[in-house]
């Protein structure tokens, strides 16, 4: 790459959440609901001594796409790790119902989730949990009707509850930053030990759970590199397709006897992880 | 009158040469030897360089040497450039080792100073390393020197390339003193032929023994763009607009800091902005910080020279011979001996950080908790008094017309505030003394001298200290930019602004250094990933670093 375009090159990863959205959007069309200035905090996390934030991490924007109406929700990755509490999640299955409103209406409004979390914020347990949930079902009830589009593009990652709505998503962009999976490295290491699982070997972790391998396997459709304009032109695309789902959201039996497959005294490594997704279903049912 | 004998240390050393010479194989060593070799080549009260640098360890026989019996082999003195691993402090504690001199102590400094404020460890002095190498020819003449190579043949030759580092001062100390000089290699051949490159020949070099595994290596420089600031990229765009632009600093060392990584990040495109490409920073003495890639890709750099290697560089380095340092065989050629003497003499400019600044700006990273020693800091951030020759940069601050002026060296100070955790750095007196008087030592731990900084930057401003003409204003103009620190918050305002009038201080927006532009969209690489494909793919970066 020459160095011009190396300096032209604009960083995804590095935007924060509201820049994030503002990039992907139209111009001029941005329009933020429950923004910074309605001062909608987290009632939990001053009672523990955390500092709030007044959009408690997450955006939430109309706007257009290449003319197209799209909702924005973003979290922000520097804000508790992009953690999901109460007020946050609430904000994404809100905007996430209207959007489903709007599409029973036939005025459709495709969403688009920008996931950077490390999942429930667990200083608000079980009210960030009951978001989730919401944000699942919307996002099951959204799929019939309208593309539903996610983003993840690193420093943090998608984790806990939310890589499940990453999962649901009709088409999952990433890039090789990004990082996918239910429970994030530390968590494993403390309940699998460190033989299982080091932490901090961080191209292990890569090799298991990042977006290259995700993509490989087929649990992301779209790898992009880290740059904006790239990552714009994927997610304008995505969002100019027609509703559908995915094919990995389809074949339940083939992912069923694909973890029949796996031994757990096996440590996973990365090339049989892809082997074991590229396996296709045969007529008796178990994997090829 | 009876006659002296000359000869008493050559005497020495063949006698210890032939209580192991069964055991060698031409120069080799086998490795089960070299416990029984260690004790019978060193004795009590020698002194011992155990290889330690600021990245290369010798540490397979630093830790052969901390399995000696105490009972046989006491009283070391230990001279080591680094203090860099658990074994080199485990020498002292079992009692081989009494005495230490050293240079810089990077990993071990918190327990390093623990053990000296115990009395375990009886330290001559805390060097910087050129002063270090220096006392090996005078007053500190090693006995054994313990090193470390990537190769050896079996004639001793070493192949030591990118790690160069230290090893051919410390060799020659020896060698040429009737020292014993013992290399580990990570792999030793027949024939010099199979070496890459000869960097100590064999006739220096007594006894090679091949290591258990390849010699220890710190990647101390890499600097992850990804936690640089905006406040250092602020604090990075006043440095080159109201230092590196003011005074046309053409060459220079950084410190191994995020604040310098910044400006290094800065300069295809905030210096190709303020069109200073060509003007400044051509000619480097720095290790491969991989944070200058971009720099030397976007045709900033003319030259580097180099104290170490950086783990991860190699092939970038050897594809860049004209940049770098490089034998005939293409890896890169470090010297620190030779590098230092660059930054003391051959630069214009020596920019880092401290922890502690105090109201006269002597400056030290040594605290109660932590006796980091300073490595090269002390030789390149001072003035080179016995420099004879000009170049811009050095002129500009000579002082006045008079015909007998002399410019100086810049010696930058660029330190934030504040501290992690809110501490002050700027503090009534440097934790230093402290140590001194608990550690018994005979000088304060001082990384600058106040009189040898020239300018102090913080995200306050920019203090131009070599324009001051008393202390009291030197002190006046490094309160006034202390920011909200208890210094800081004592500046009197009126002085203050009598200090911009006169040019002495600026503040960033008498600089044109606008806060709002300071964002990490400034960098021309803003994560690891990016300095990979900067480097069209040479840079491999370890593993730690990696996210992806």
């Amino acid at each position: 790459m020459d160095t011009a375009a190396l300096i032209a090159r604009e960083s995804f990863v590095e935007r924060s959440a509201r820049a994030r959205v503002a990039g992907l959007l139209d111009e001029g069309t941005m329009r933020e609901l429950l923004d910074p200035f309605e001062r909608l905090r987290s009632p939990w996390l001053g009672l523990q001594d955390i500092v709030t934030q007044a959009d408690d991490g997450v955006v939430i924007a109309r706007g257009a796409i290449d003319g197209t109406a799209v909702v924005c929700a973003a979290i922000e990755p520097a804000f508790q790790g992009g953690s999901m509490g109460e007020v946050g999640g609430a904000k994404i299955a809100g905007a996430l119902e209207l959007a489903l409103e709007d599409a029973r209406a036939g005025k459709p409004v495709i969403p688009v989730l920008l996931l950077e979390t490390g999942g429930v914020r667990l200083q608000e347990a079980n009210c960030g949990l009951a978001a989730i949930a919401e944000i699942h079902a919307a996002i099951v009830a959204l799929r019939a009707h309208v593309p539903v589009v996610g983003v993840i593009t690193g420093p943090v990652g998608c984790f806990g509850g939310m890589s499940i709505a990453a999962g649901l998503c009709s088409e999952l962009i990433v890039t090789r930053e990004a990082r996918l999976g239910l429970n994030g490295p530390q968590v494993i290491e403390q309940e699998a030990g460190i033989d299982e699982f080091d932490s901090r070997d961080r191209p292990m972790i890569w090799s298991l759970t990042g977006g290259a391998q995700r993509h490989a396997c087929g649990l992301a459709e779209t790898l992009c590199n880290d740059d904006a304009r790239e990552i714009a032109n994927a997610v304008s695309r995505a969002v100019a397709a027609p509703a559908r789902e995915p094919a990995r959201l389809r074949d339940i039996d083939t992912h069923l006897a694909r973890l029949q497959a796996v031994d757990p005294a096996w440590r996973a490594e990365a090339a049989w992880v892809r082997t074991a997704f590229a396996s296709k279903q045969d007529e008796n049912g178990s994997p090829a | 009158m009876t006659e002296r004998k000359w000869t008493t240390r050559r005497d020495d050393k063949r006698a210890r040469m032939d209580s192991v010479a069964s055991w060698l194989d031409a120069k080799v060593l086998a490795r089960e030897r070299v416990p029984d070799a260690l004790h019978a080549l060193i004795r009590s009260g020698d002194r011992v360089i155990a290889e330690g640098n600021n990245q290369k360890q010798a540490d397979f026989l630093s830790r052969a040497l901390a399995d000696l019996d105490p009972e046989r082999v006491h009283d070391l003195h230990m001279i080591q450039p680094s203090v860099g691993r658990p074994e080199h402090l485990a020498v002292f504690e079992k009692g081989i080792a009494r005495k230490l001199d050293f240079a810089f102590s990077g990993t071990q400094s918190h327990r390093i100073g623990q053990l000296m404020m115990d009395g375990v460890i009886e330290v001559g002095a805390i060097h910087t390393y050129i002063e270090l190498y220096a006392r090996l020819f005078v007053d500190l003449i090693p006995r054994v020197v313990l090193t470390a190579a990537f190769k050896a043949d079996r004639d001793g030759n070493l192949y030591t390339g990118p790690s160069t580092e230290d090893t051919p001062a410390l060799v020659e100390a020896a060698a040429f003193s009737g020292g014993i000089v013992i290399a580990q290699a990570n792999e030793i051949v027949d024939d010099v032929s199979q070496l890459d490159r000869v960097d100590i020949p064999g006739s220096w070099v007594d006894v090679v023994v091949e290591a258990d595994k390849p010699f220890y290596i710190e990647p101390l420089f890499t600097r992850d763009p990804r936690h640089i600031t905006d406040v250092q990229i602020f604090m990075a765009m006043m440095a080159l607009k109201g230092i590196y632009a003011e005074h046309g600093v053409m060459s220079l060392n950084h410190g191994i800091g995020f604040n310098t990584a910044a400006i290094e990040l800065l300069l295809p495109t905030y210096g190709e902005k303020l069109g200073l490409r060509g003007k400044i920073a051509k000619n480097w003495v720095l290790n491969p910080h991989p944070t200058l890639i971009p720099a030397i890709e976007s045709g900033w750099v003319e030259t580097v020279h180099c104290f170490g290697t950086e783990l991860g560089m190699e092939n970038y380095v050897a594809a860049r011979p004209d940049v770098f340092f490089t034998g005939a065989d293409g890896s890169l050629r470090s010297n620190r001996a030779f590098c230092q003497l660059a930054g003391h003499y051959a630069a214009d400019m020596f920019i880092g950080s401290t922890l502690q600044m105090d109201p006269d700006g002597n400056s030290s990273t040594v605290t109660t908790s932590r006796v980091s020693g300073f490595g090269g800091a002390p030789n390149l951030g001072c003035d080179a008094r016995g420099r004879r020759h000009a170049t811009p940069a050095w002129a500009n601050l000579a002082p006045g017309a008079d015909p007998m002026a002399r410019g100086r060296k810049l010696v930058v100070q660029m330190v934030e505030t504040f501290q992690a955790g809110l501490k002050p750095t700027f503090v009534d007196q440097l934790d230093a003394v402290t140590v001194a008087e608990r550690a018994k030592l005979d000088l304060a731990p001082v990384m600058v001298y106040g009189d040898d900084t020239t300018h102090l930057l913080t995200e306050e401003g920019l203090a131009y200290l070599y324009k001051a003409e008393s202390l009291e204003e030197r002190r006046a103009m490094i309160a006034a930019v202390a920011g909200v620190t208890p210094l800081g918050m004592n500046a009197d305002a009126a002085t203050t602004r009598r200090l911009r009038e006169q040019d002495k201080v600026r503040l960033p927006e008498d600089l044109g250094v606008n806060r709002t532009e300071a964002t990490r969209a400034q960098l021309a690489a803003s994560s690891i990933a990016d300095l990979v494909d900067w480097s069209g793919g040479l840079y491999e970066p370890p593993a730690r670093f990696r996210s992806w």
